[in-house]
């Protein structure tokens, strides 16, 4: 097992992501400008996915891209893909969002949002390869497991919300969340 | 037998989601701190999450580009972690560096009682390359690149610190604050393993104890800490105080 090999799925073609965000470290603008390029659309997505509103998500966006500046010299090809690390980033930064102090603000906002789908009629960075790839996975996970995911990672609950949601005991949403996980990165074709 | 941690282990899925409180997070990083198998696990997890936010992918707004970039000129970046820095942990530094000490220590602590009471004796000689042996012992486990920290806390009080070098098949071990015991008993250091219960040993103090090496690991050992009979016992003494899976 070698994680510096690790498959970079990546997030659109060009140079390697992690030799990008190496070069970022130093100060590298040019290579900046080429990582916003390849993730930009991803951090964008994720937030969106997550936060729903739409300023919301952009400020979210640009502090992700920040953090990444700041912080790529902490990059360790070692600790994983640099698709992984930055997609940790914003997908955490997304949920510190919505479990921020507007919780309740928020929460009534999303709601009454959650019906429209943006998703559908914004075009489609990522190639529907990828996305039906994703979704194939997606599915090939049991009902639970399907929905302990897409309501705790694209919904932003905690898996004692998601327990109390569907109403099942803790403990099972817990350990379904892992299955589900080790399946999707199986089926996926994550190597690590 | 099961470490209070291991419990949290199930807790790999919910936390490579960022699907948990704030307090279980800041529990479960302390966990991965001293968890190598765990931090490789949630490596994997998130190559396959990354998947799940890399398949949302839209358009980003125009003229954040732009805002980005503008942003990113004016915003000085962090430092990279010093070489050889490897545990996650920041006190990991402070720490290594008392053990370092107190190792250091121990052996000039030594050398001085010898020289003072003008020891030539063959036995306490012996006693004396012992100590510097295992404080070069102790360094080098200190100092191996592969080193790892781990902390448990033992039943009836008082914190463990080991650091671990699996290159060396040795670790370094001291505790603080322990629960005082009657003279007649004394805390035992033992390795429990598919190799057997081998005893370490008795630790000299319950205030501040080691650094003391244990060497000969072996794969799938715990490190165990009884309290029994103060000569020490051929088999540690349950309940134990801690039981720490290496």
């Amino acid at each position: 097992m070698d994680p510096a090999k690790r498959a970079d799925p990546g997030v659109g073609a060009g140079t390697d992501l992690a030799a990008l965000i190496r070069l970022v470290a130093r100060g590298d603008a040019a290579a900046f400008d080429a990582v916003y390029d390849q993730v930009a659309a991803s951090v964008f997505g994720i937030a969106r996915r997550v936060i729903r509103d739409p300023a919301q998500s952009e400020e979210v966006t640009q502090d992700v891209l920040l953090e990444l500046w700041r912080s790529a010299a902490k990059f360790d090809t070692e600790r994983g893909s640099a698709t992984a690390w930055v997609m940790t980033m914003a997908h955490r930064r997304a949920i510190d969002r919505v479990r921020s102090v507007q919780k309740e603000a928020d929460r009534e906002r999303r709601t009454a949002r959650a019906d429209i789908p943006y998703d559908e009629v914004a075009e489609a960075v990522e190639s529907n390869l990828e996305r039906e790839r994703v979704r194939r996975c997606l599915g090939s996970l049991t009902e639970l497991q399907r929905e302990s995911v897409t309501l705790a990672y694209y919904g932003g609950y905690t898996y004692g919300q998601v327990a109390s949601l569907l109403g099942v005991p803790a403990g099972t949403i817990k350990t379904r969340m892992r299955d589900a996980l080790i399946r999707l990165r199986d089926c996926l074709g994550v190597t690590t | 037998m099961k470490t209070p941690d291991q419990g949290l282990h199930t807790l790999a899925g919910a936390y490579a989601m960022d699907a948990i409180s704030a307090a279980d997070r800041a529990r479960f990083e302390r966990h991965l701190a001293g968890c190598g198998e765990c931090a490789q696990e949630i490596a994997s997890l998130r190559e396959a999450t990354a998947r799940l936010a890399t398949a949302t992918a839209v358009p980003p707004p125009p003229g954040l580009k732009e805002r980005v970039m503008t942003a990113a000129v004016a915003t000085r970046q962090q430092p990279p972690a010093e070489p050889q820095l490897h545990a996650a942990v920041l006190p990991w530094r402070t720490r290594r560096g008392r053990l370092l000490v107190a190792a250091g220590a121990a052996a000039a602590v030594a050398v001085g009682a010898a020289v003072a009471f003008g020891v030539s004796n063959g036995s306490m000689r012996d006693q004396l390359s012992q100590d510097q042996a295992s404080s070069q012992q102790i360094a080098a486990v200190l100092t191996a690149r592969d080193a790892t920290m781990m902390t448990g806390a033992v039943a009836g009080g008082g914190t463990v610190t080991i650091v671990m070098s699996g290159s060396r098949h040795a670790l370094v071990f001291t505790a603080a604050d322990l629960h005082a015991l009657p003279a007649s008993r004394g805390y035992e250091l033992w390795l429990i393993g598919p190799a057997g219960e081998r005893p370490v040993t008795m630790l000299t103090s319950a205030t501040m104890a080691g650094p003391v090496i244990a060497s000969g690991l072996r794969p799938g050992d715990h490190l165990a800490l009884t309290a029994g009979p103060a000569g020490g016992t051929a088999r540690p003494t349950i309940p134990m105080m801690l039981d720490l899976a290496l």
